[in-house]
C-alpha cells in the first residue's frame, strides 16, 4: 500500500510534464480553433466557422494536400535511397561500422540553417553545379530552376532527412538473421524472391518506422520551403505562421493546426491497422506473447 | 535386414555414389578450413560428418549446401557437377543449426515455402504440407507462429519445410545440438526410422560420436580439415584408421612403441605396456613407429603373472560398473572398465592384461 503510494508520487512529476508540455498546449489550440476574431480581438464564442472556412477554401485545401504529398513523396525517395544503404552498412560493413553511421550523422549536427546555406551554394546561379555544368560546355546559361524551386526543396529535403530513414533501417537491418536468407535460397527462391517473400517482410518495421519519421518532420519543415523554394515555398506551415503572426488570426491558425494533427492521427491509425493485421504484426504480436 | 542390407551398400562402390566430393578444398584468406579431401555418400544411406569444432565439417556441408564456393575440387551429385549450381537450384535442402524459420510466416506456410516453387496446384500444395506435418508429428501446430513452440517443435518443423521438397539429400547441421539430451534421444530414433521410410540420404554434421553411433549407416570422421575415416561405426570403433580416431570415437587407451615385425594382418609391437601381438592397419613397416589401441572394455584386472601393472589413480561409479583409471610406470594413463560391487582402491597396485586378439595397431599420427 505505501509502496503503491511512493511510486505514484513519484510518478508524478513524468505526467505533470507530459500534461504541461504537451497535452495543455494542444487542448488551449484546441479551443482557440472554436473561437472568432473581430478586428483584433479574440472573441470567445465557440463556433465551427474557422473549420467550415479550411474545407471551402480552395487555397487552404490545396496547402495541405500540398504538405503531405511533399511528405509522402520525400519519404518515398529516402527509402528508396536509403534502403540499399542501410543494407549495405547493416551487411557489408564489418570494421568499419560506426565510421559509416557517424558519418551519416555528421550533417545533422550542423543545424537546418547551415546546411540549407551549403545548398545555396550548390544550387545558385553562379553556384557549383552551374559553373560546373558551364565550364565543360553542357549549357551555357545557368539553370535557373535549380534554386528557388520546388525542385531545390525537394532535394534538400531529401537530403536533410535521409539519415532517420537510414537509421530505421539500418535497425532492421541488423536484427535480420541472414541465416533466413539462405534458407529461403536452400528452399529454392532466387534473388527476387527471396527479397518479396523474406527481406522486405523482416525489415517492413523499420521501412514504416523510417518512412513515419520521414513524413512527419517533411511535413513539419518550414525553413527549407521558405528559403530554397521561392515562390513555391508557400506551405501550410508558413501560412499558420502568417495566420499567428501578421494576420493575427489565432482561432483560424488552431483550426488548420488541428485539422493537419486529425489527419495525420487518422492516417497512423489506418496505418497500424493495416500492419497488426498483416502477417508481420502477427508475427510480432506473437513474440510478444 | 533392410538396413543391414544398406549398410553394405554404403561403400558406393559398384553402383554409382549419390553424392561424390573429389579434392574438396576450401581456404578462407588462407585459413583452410578443408584440405582436399575425397569422399562417396550411397544413395539411401544415412551419414554422420563427425568431428570436433573447426575441423571443417560444417564448410564442407555449406559447400555441398551451396553457401559457399569450393576454392577448389569437384562436387558431383548423380555424376552432375555442382560447380555454378546456385543454392537454390541444387535438389539438396538444409535442416540449419537454429531451425532458421521464417518468423513472419505460419508453420504451414514455412513448409509450404519451397514448394512454391515446383508445378503445383494449390490443393496439392496444401496436401503435401498436410502429410509432411503429419509426419513429424505437427499438424495440430500448422496455424501457429514460430515463437509459439518449443525447440523441438521448431526442429520438426524446419524438417518438415526440408522434406516436403522431397530432397534428393538432406543436410542437417548440428541439428539436434540445442535439444535437451532426453528429447536428443527421441529424434534420433525418429530421424532413423525417417531416412528408413523415405528413403532419403541424409547427411548429418555433429560432434557428438554417440549421436553418430546412434544414426550412422557411415560415419566421416574429420579432424582438422581431413577425413580421418569413413566406415561404418562398427568399423570405426573396432578397426579405426588412425591413432586421432580411435582416441576421438570412445577414447581408446593408446600406446606408443615401435613395430617389431609384420606378418600377414598382425604385428608385433614394443610398448612401454610390454611386447604384444595384435592385428594392424596395412601398410606397417618392421621400425616403423605406431601406436596400440585398447579399448577400455577390453581390459581385466589379472590375479596372476603377465600383463603389466600400474596404480589406480580414480574411480567412477556409472551405474552398470566402475570406470577405472590407472597410471602405469612409463606414466601412460590408462581407463578400464570394472564391472565388480567394489572398485579396487585408489592407489593400490593392480596387474592388468588384455586379449592381444582384440588390440589394435595404427601408425603414429605424423607431426603437425
Amino acid at each position: 500500500m505505501a509502496r503503491s503510494r511512493t511510486g505514484f508520487w513519484l510518478s508524478v512529476p513524468v505526467y505533470a510534464a507530459v500534461v504541461a508540455l504537451c497535452v495543455a498546449p494542444l487542448l488551449i489550440l484546441l479551443a482557440y480553433s472554436f473561437f472568432q476574431v473581430s478586428f483584433v480581438a479574440v472573441l470567445k464564442e465557440p463556433t465551427l466557422k474557422n473549420y467550415v472556412r479550411i474545407l471551402g477554401s480552395e487555397t487552404y485545401r490545396w496547402l495541405i494536400l500540398k504538405t503531405f504529398g511533399s511528405g509522402l513523396m520525400v519519404a518515398a525517395i529516402t527509402a528508396v535511397i536509403g534502403y540499399p544503404v542501410a543494407w549495405f552498412i547493416a551487411k557489408r560493413v564489418v570494421a568499419a561500422k560506426s565510421a559509416f553511421l557517424t558519418l551519416l550523422l555528421v550533417p545533422l549536427y550542423t543545424g537546418d540553417l547551415v546546411r540549407i546555406f551549403a545548398w545555396r551554394m550548390l544550387l545558385g546561379a553562379e553556384g557549383v553545379i552551374n559553373t560546373f555544368l558551364m565550364a565543360i560546355g553542357v549549357i551555357r546559361e545557368p539553370i535557373g530552376a535549380l534554386l528557388f524551386s520546388s525542385l531545390a526543396t525537394h532535394i534538400v529535403l531529401t537530403y536533410n532527412y535521409l539519415p532517420f530513414m537510414v537509421l530505421g533501417l539500418w535497425l532492421a537491418f541488423e536484427a535480420l538473421d541472414d541465416r533466413l536468407v539462405e534458407a529461403a535460397a536452400d528452399l529454392g527462391a532466387g534473388a527476387t524472391s527471396t527479397f518479396r517473400r523474406v527481406t522486405l517482410p523482416l525489415t517492413l518495421p523499420g521501412l514504416v518506422a523510417g518512412s513515419l519519421m520521414v513524413f512527419v518532420m517533411v511535413v513539419g519543415d518550414y525553413l527549407t520551403p521558405q528559403l530554397l523554394g521561392g515562390a513555391s515555398g508557400v506551405t501550410i506551415i508558413s501560412a499558420i505562421n502568417d495566420l499567428f503572426g501578421t494576420a493575427f488570426d489565432w482561432p483560424l491558425g488552431s483550426a488548420i493546426a488541428w485539422t493537419m494533427l486529425a489527419i495525420l492521427a487518422l492516417a497512423f491509425a489506418g496505418a497500424a491497422i493495416v500492419i497488426s493485421r498483416s502477417s508481420l504484426g502477427k508475427a510480432l504480436a506473437a513474440g510478444e506473447a | 535386414m533392410i538396413a543391414a542390407d544398406r549398410a553394405k551398400d554404403t561403400s558406393g562402390l559398384g553402383n554409382s555414389p549419390l553424392l561424390q566430393g573429389i579434392a574438396v578444398h576450401k581456404d578462407y584468406g588462407g585459413v583452410h578450413a578443408v584440405r582436399g579431401v575425397d569422399f562417396r555418400i550411397a544413395q539411401n544411406s544415412y551419414v554422420t560428418l563427425l568431428g570436433p569444432s573447426g575441423c571443417g565439417k560444417t564448410s564442407l556441408l555449406r559447400m555441398i549446401g551451396g553457401f559457399e564456393a569450393l576454392s577448389s575440387g569437384v562436387l558431383e551429385l548423380d555424376g552432375q557437377s555442382l560447380d555454378g549450381v546456385p543454392a537454390s537450384r541444387r535438389p539438396v535442402n538444409t535442416v540449419f543449426q537454429n531451425y532458421a524459420l521464417f518468423p513472419h510466416l505460419s508453420v504451414e506456410e514455412n513448409v509450404g515455402f519451397g514448394l512454391a516453387y515446383r508445378s503445383l496446384s494449390k490443393a496439392e500444395m496444401a496436401s503435401n504440407v498436410e502429410s509432411a506435418l503429419a509426419l513429424v508429428q505437427m499438424s495440430p501446430m500448422a496455424k501457429r507462429r514460430p515463437r509459439q513452440l518449443s525447440g523441438g517443435q521448431q526442429q520438426r518443423v524446419a524438417l518438415a519445410r526440408a522434406i516436403v521438397n522431397e530432397p534428393r539429400l538432406l543436410l542437417l547441421d548440428e541439428t539436434l545440438s540445442a535439444l535437451d539430451r532426453r528429447m536428443r534421444k527421441d529424434m534420433q530414433i525418429e530421424l532413423k526410422d525417417l531416412q528408413r521410410r523415405l528413403g532419403m540420404t541424409f547427411l548429418h554434421v555433429t560432434h557428438d560420436q554417440e549421436e553418430a553411433f546412434a544414426l550412422s549407416d557411415e560415419i566421416i570422421v574429420m579432424n582438422n580439415g581431413r577425413i580421418e575415416q569413413q566406415a561404418s561405426p562398427a568399423e570405426i570403433y573396432r578397426r579405426p584408421a588412425t591413432a586421432y580416431v580411435a582416441d576421438f570415437i570412445g577414447g581408446a587407451n593408446l600406446a606408443p612403441g615401435r613395430i617389431l615385425s609384420v606378418a600377414g594382418e598382425t604385428a608385433v609391437i614394443d610398448t612401454p605396456l610390454g611386447r604384444f601381438e595384435c592385428p594392424s592397419v596395412a601398410g606397417l613397416q618392421e621400425g616403423d613407429k605406431a601406436v596400440l589401441c585398447i579399448r577400455s572394455e577390453l581390459l581385466r584386472l589379472q590375479a596372476g603373472e603377465g600383463g603389466f601393472e600400474a596404480v589406480v589413480t580414480h574411480t567412477v561409479f556409472r551405474g552398470a560398473e566402475w570406470l577405472v583409471e590407472a597410471k602405469t610406470q612409463g606414466g601412460i594413463v590408462i581407463s578400464l572398465i570394472v564391472d565388480e560391487p567394489e572398485p579396487p582402491l585408489v592407489g593400490s597396485a593392480v596387474r592388468l592384461g588384455f586379449d592381444p586378439a582384440r588390440g589394435w595397431i595404427v601408425s603414429a599420427p605424423t607431426e603437425g
